[in-house]
């Protein structure tokens, strides 16, 4: 069987349409409604008292199908990262590209996982009324289990798309909650379960693997930190009232992480929604825009 | 609805987009149609916020006689190709601005009087009158996701069978006042 495959071999029926990071960040318009501060109108949508992704926002139901299509397409992406670190490498004791046979173990586990909630994903986006492949996928979540080395798969799937996992479902969660969703609530829950698992099964590995190598570790950990700042673009996740997505502290600390590497994460998330609304505003000059 | 055939006066703004690759021209294209089946005379006026993403949508009437100028605000989002992001997307228009359309035809019945402007709408008036206006759109030809709807109708009035039942009415309704559509 092949080893080693390219994001744009993945197998994907004519309903999707696969974008990535790179275009995104080619659309320059404004994340959020701009508030009166700059003389623009204030938009019905604006309203809510922030922009976290709460029953109260007056697009909350488009933006949770949105959410949850992007959950979907991730789910399936994770699925198919694992499935490839189970596979791509050989076994034996972490170096020289080999992985210990326990950590493939716990890949095809998190594989089994991550199969259950494409299948949860697909009946909680037909509950919402979402069609499949009815946004962008975008496979940035793929390519970062494209690395030849394990240990920064681990780190980048793992650690960072695993961890936000956690912050997104925890999100979601608290949506369903307090709406009065009972599908999405239970469903929710029972996924960021399984998803803190995933973190500290890649917590609990990078540790071990890298353990007489600190080279490597700190490569695996500089390689999460990019990672991690292509999920915070536009400061769409940070502790901040303006992004959409609130940092799930405790379970973040549950699945292996540090008071600092989560507060390290925190400042991410705010540096790049200051960075995006600096961009945004340069932008907007530099055309013109008169908001209407 | 009227049969008589009308051909509004239809502007859009900007005529030229920088931000998205929307043409003003299609745009006028969808509005006159739906005018067309909806059986609106008025001048329509549509506002294309381009610099944001998001999807809000708002309409204003200045009077309520058939020559009353109705001006559609309505954001990027709310036009777009989801599948492809900064691209017009017909039927995504359609839905949108068929929506807006709708609800300021009902603005012109005397018995909408009461309905409070598009900013000042509760989440839950919102949600009744998006829909009455889509079940109506579905059978005028614009088909939506009804799932889409019933979703967001649950979020605002419960997950029930109560809210289910409104919801149904709601969305088979043709004739309805601003009081029965705010009714609990």
């Amino acid at each position: 069987m092949r080893q080693f495959f390219p994001v744009e071999d993945l197998a994907r029926d004519e309903r999707f349409v696969q974008t990535n990071m790179a275009e995104r960040m080619k659309d320059v318009r404004a994340p959020r409604a701009r508030s009166s501060e700059n003389g623009n109108r204030v938009s019905a949508k604006s309203r809510a008292a922030s922009a976290r992704l709460t029953p109260d926002r007056h697009d909350a139901s488009d933006a949770a199908r949105s959410l949850m299509h992007g959950i979907m397409v991730g789910e399936i992406q994770a699925l198919e990262g694992a499935g490839r670190t189970a596979h791509d490498f050989p076994t034996g004791d972490g170096t020289n590209d080999t992985i210990p046979f326990e950590l493939k173990l716990d890949m095809a586990r998190q594989a089994w996982d991550e199969a259950r909630h494409v299948e949860i994903s697909v009946k909680l986006s037909d509950w919402m009324g979402t069609e499949l492949g009815q946004f962008a996928e975008n496979t940035v979540l793929f390519q970062a289990a494209c690395s030849n080395d394990p240990v920064l798969r681990l780190a980048g799937v793992n650690r960072a798309l695993e961890g936000l996992a956690i912050d997104v479902f925890t999100q979601m969660k608290e949506f369903g909650d307090i709406a009065g969703d009972p599908y999405l609530e239970f469903c929710e829950d029972w996924m960021l379960a399984d998803e803190v698992t995933h973190v500290k099964m890649g917590s609990d590995w990078l540790r071990k693997v890298t353990e007489k190598d600190p080279e490597r570790r700190a490569k695996a950990l500089e390689f999460q930190q990019v990672v991690d700042k292509l999920f915070s673009f536009g400061g769409s996740r940070s502790d901040s009232d303006e992004s959409p997505i609130g940092l799930a502290r405790r379970f973040r600390e549950l699945a292996g992480f540090t008071d600092e590497e989560v507060d390290d994460i925190a400042q991410m998330g705010y540096d790049a929604l200051e960075e995006r609304k600096a961009a945004v505003k340069l932008a907007q000059a530099a055309a013109g825009a008169v908001a209407v | 609805m009227s049969e008589q055939t009308i051909a509004p006066k239809v502007s859009v703004a900007p005529e030229q987009f920088t931000f998205v690759k929307y043409d003003a021209a299609e745009i006028v294209e969808v509005v006159s149609d739906l005018a067309a089946k909806i059986g609106l005379a008025n001048p329509i006026r549509v506002v294309v916020d381009e610099t944001t993403p998001l999807a809000a949508m708002s309409s204003t009437i200045d009077g309520s006689s058939s020559d009353a100028l109705i001006t559609i605000h309505v954001e990027s989002g709310a036009l777009e190709d989801t599948k492809n992001f900064t691209n017009f997307n017909r039927h995504h228009a359609e839905i949108s601005l068929g929506r807006m359309l709708l609800r300021a035809h009902d603005r012109l019945r005397p018995d909408f009087d009461a309905a409070p402007d598009d900013d000042a709408l509760s989440l839950q008036e919102e949600a009744a009158w998006n829909t009455y206006v889509n079940g109506r759109l579905e059978r005028l030809g614009v088909e939506s996701n009804r799932q889409r709807w019933r979703y967001n109708f649950r979020n605002r009035f419960g997950f029930s069978d109560a809210a289910d039942a409104r919801f149904d009415e709601l969305w088979n309704a043709t004739d309805l006042s601003w009081s029965d559509l705010a009714a609990p």
